[in-house]
């Protein structure tokens, strides 16, 4: 073959596919920014209700004493929408006439979807689950998103949590939501551990005491002495707010505070000493601990719900004692997720939403079973006074474990809450988790969170 | 050939056509002249352009000059942007964007071209089978993608894991560990992509002629000289359209490390698409994400350019 071919070969072929190629390139590019549009346009629909910022929210209008009617829809997950499933039931019995609608949307997407109504000002139903560390960052950038709901329940507040009800209330004291379960912490161990390490779970009362029982245990039954999420753990918050405080104090950024650098210092130390058994999500730490990888679990009176139901075989190895305190005689317990109930703006039903919402969550047989049957710690005071909360537990080795969260409750710190909550909560974890896998200083990581944070919201940070 | 022919090709088409009516044709191009065809083609085009392209990219702009406070949007002119610059976070996204276009585009382009390669010779059985087993990664869905991954690299007992133990070495974080957990990124997206590329390669390859390796080889060349005279110096401009894609991909990349870490551990696998994920979804932050996504899309169109330039120069050698 001639030079001649091979040369128009060369060419020939090349110069058709350039023009072939051209096009997927410019297509690549053109769906380039259509991605970059459609996350954008997600971001713009903020803007629709940015501007009414001004106007006031809605709020319920008919008398008291309405029969409630219609149909409304709740967004829920996991045993929570469970629990609705079957007072809804309950509820349309009770009020002929009514439908409840309860659809399980899931956990890990629930926030995109909420997120994504609330902005956009449609496709929500008329009730929305939503937790309680998340409500104040709702209600304060979505401003008329939910329905005022001061009118009704302002006379409940004492039958509350105060730290519970802090998170559906704006910093004005407006009511947006009825609080549902609460989180009050303790400390969950493995009794046979414990013995084979010949440690008192009762003498662990400060942290330090935490940590110097961990090299023991360790040393004894070669398990570590708890589990963190890997990716989004919240024990950082959880050890704050047993210090009274959360990201914000007075308005302004708190997260490099002397509280904030002992809580992170801790969890440090707990690392450093390899006393920290790293799982990934909710799925690790329920495998983790049914594995027996950890001793003990500092977190909410809910883990029961998961101990007793994933976790029966594992019955009586169980105890539970108040969290260590930080400086001795000093807070016992904290406060770790919850949830709430909220009508949307969106609902055409208020009322009934209302009637179903208050029936639900401020209703001492209907809390106290939620408690039975689906595990939920009822933020509802009165519950606590239930004789359910008084009785021995067998998955506990008799202990009346129920007896010391109902105590603990009472005793939760109220911590702060904003609208620039979730921007704090997200720059915190990073930084903790700089400390945590990284081996960053916690002092550093705080300050440079503190800035960031400070950046984020236009706030300053406490001196 | 044509001059045999009594009469153009065209004609008997014509003519075999049934025979319009002579008036009504002239008629209908008078109502709707060529131009308002030409609109009426582009218009539903250009409607739909306009409400979910135009309109979404100028809010959006918009959007990036303002703040919420107090759940009102402000007017912030470039604040934004500015806060960009200071930001470690976003800092960091760009340089792991940076490590990964360094270290992943090239390893997955250059097995991509072997395995190009490899499917293009005339020994190789079911390849039609082969080519899809290696295409499939690019179209699966991010749960399998996610769920596959999530047993793969497990911290205790993952398969990965599991397989480095049997050889005596291990065990790795694979998630966890800033350093492992970019590789375990880097990893995936070469498993997700390659074959994807390996494809248009191959689509290069297959349109150079065999005459080209039997010249090759008559004038004594090797398999290695014929690929490194001949064949890939051929394939440059398909190299290069990988490569563009593959670095847009990689500025926009945001399933593969969003599914596996959450751009963690701190910010370790954090992209800037990701981020803006963060700072959009997670902290109501709306304005600041739609300037992070303008930045994106800038940067985008500065390295395109970039490319496209040495694209031309490619084209005129």
């Amino acid at each position: 073959m001639s030079a001649r071919t091979r040369h128009r070969n060369h060419h020939q072929p090349t110069d058709d596919q350039l023009e072939l190629r051209h096009a997927p390139t410019r297509r690549r590019l053109l769906s380039a920014g259509l991605a970059g549009g459609a996350l954008l346009l997600t971001g713009a629909t903020g803007c629709a209700t940015g501007g009414a910022g001004t106007q006031d929210a809605k709020r319920l209008t008919g008398g008291t004493g309405a029969t409630p009617t219609g149909k409304v829809t709740v967004w829920s997950w996991d045993v929570a929408a469970k629990a609705l499933k079957r007072l809804g039931a309950a509820f349309e019995q009770a009020h002929p006439g009514t439908t409840v609608e309860v659809v399980d949307i899931g956990y890990d997407n629930a926030y995109d979807k909420i997120t994504v109504g609330l902005g956009a000002g449609s496709g929500l139903p008329d009730i929305l689950t939503v937790e309680g560390h998340k409500l104040p960052a709702y209600i304060g950038n979505f401003p008329n998103a939910l329905v005022d709901l001061t009118s009704r329940a302002e006379g409940l507040k004492s039958q509350y949590p105060a730290a519970s009800w802090r998170t559906v209330t704006d910093a004005g004291g407006q009511v947006f939501a009825l609080p549902w379960d609460s989180g009050p912490c303790a400390l969950f161990y493995r009794r046979d551990l414990f013995q084979q390490a010949g440690l008192d779970p009762a003498a662990l009362a400060t942290w330090d005491d935490y940590l110097a029982a961990g090299t023991t245990l360790k040393n004894a039954t070669g398990r570590k002495l708890l589990i963190l999420d890997g990716k989004q753990d919240t024990t950082f918050a959880q050890l704050l707010q047993q210090q009274g405080q959360s990201w914000f104090v007075d308005g302004k950024v708190a997260v490099a505070t002397p509280a904030a650098e002992r809580a992170l210092t801790l969890l440090k130390h707990l690392v450093d000493r390899d006393l920290v058994d790293f799982e990934n999500g909710w799925d690790g730490l329920v495998s983790g601990t049914h594995d027996g990888k950890a001793a003990t679990t500092p977190t909410a009176a809910w883990w029961d719900g998961t101990l007793t139901t994933d976790l029966a075989d594992l019955g009586g190895k169980f105890g539970v004692v108040p969290l260590p305190a930080f400086t001795p005689g000093g807070t016992r317990t904290s406060n770790s997720g919850g949830s709430t109930l909220c009508v949307t703006a969106q609902s055409r039903n208020p009322e009934t939403a209302w009637a179903f919402v208050s029936h639900l969550l401020a209703d001492k047989a209907n809390q106290v079973s939620m408690m039975r049957q689906e595990g939920l710690f009822p933020a509802f005071l009165p519950a606590l006074d239930d004789p359910y909360f008084q009785q021995p537990a067998p998955y506990y080795a008799g202990q009346p474990a129920m007896r010391l969260f109902a105590e603990l409750a009472r005793a939760i710190p109220t911590v702060e809450r904003t609208a620039d909550d979730s921007k704090a909560g997200d720059i915190v974890t990073t930084a903790v988790n700089q400390v945590l896998h990284n081996g960053a200083d916690p002092g550093t990581a705080l300050r440079s969170a503190a800035r960031q944070i400070a950046t984020a919201t236009g706030r300053q940070p406490v001196s | 050939m044509t001059s045999s022919l009594p009469v153009p090709l065209r004609e008997p088409d014509r003519a075999s056509a049934p025979a319009p009516a002579p008036a009504a044709a002239p008629a209908r191009r008078r109502r709707r002249s060529p131009r308002t065809a030409a609109w009426l083609f582009a218009g539903p085009t250009a409607v739909l352009f306009t409400a979910f392209f135009a309109y979404p990219l100028a809010a959006s702009l918009y959007q990036s000059l303002t703040a919420r406070r107090d759940g009102v949007d402000v007017f912030v002119g470039l604040d934004q942007y500015r806060r960009m610059l200071h930001d470690p976070a976003f800092l960091h996204s760009l340089a792991n964007t940076g490590l990964i276009l360094a270290v992943q585009v090239p390893v997955m382009i250059g097995l991509a071209l072997v395995l190009a390669v490899l499917l293009n010779q005339s020994w190789l059985r079911f390849r039609a089978g082969w080519r899809a087993v290696f295409f499939l990664p690019a179209i699966t869905t991010l749960v399998a993608y996610a769920v596959v991954f999530q047993v793969l690299l497990r911290t205790d007992g993952g398969l990965a894991d599991q397989l480095l133990q049997a050889l005596g070495a291990g065990p790795v974080d694979w998630l966890n560990s800033p350093t492992w957990a970019r590789i375990s990124l880097i990893g995936s997206v070469t498993w997700r992509w390659t074959g994807y590329n390996a494809v248009i390669l191959l689509a290069g390859l297959q349109a150079i002629g065999r005459d080209q390796y039997e010249a090759a080889a008559l004038d004594g060349a090797g398999t290695a000289r014929t690929y490194s005279g001949v064949i890939l110096p051929q394939l440059r401009p398909v190299v290069l359209f990988c490569v563009i894609t593959s670095t847009i991909g990689t500025l926009q990349l945001f399933d593969e490390n969003y599914v596996l870490t959450r751009g963690g551990p701190g910010d370790a696998t954090l992209t800037p698409v990701v981020y803006l994920y963060k700072v959009g979804f997670q902290q109501l932050d709306f304005g600041y994400a739609a300037a992070i996504a303008w930045v994106v899309v800038l940067i985008i169109a500065a390295v395109s350019l970039l490319q496209f330039r040495l694209y031309g120069r490619e084209r005129r050698r």
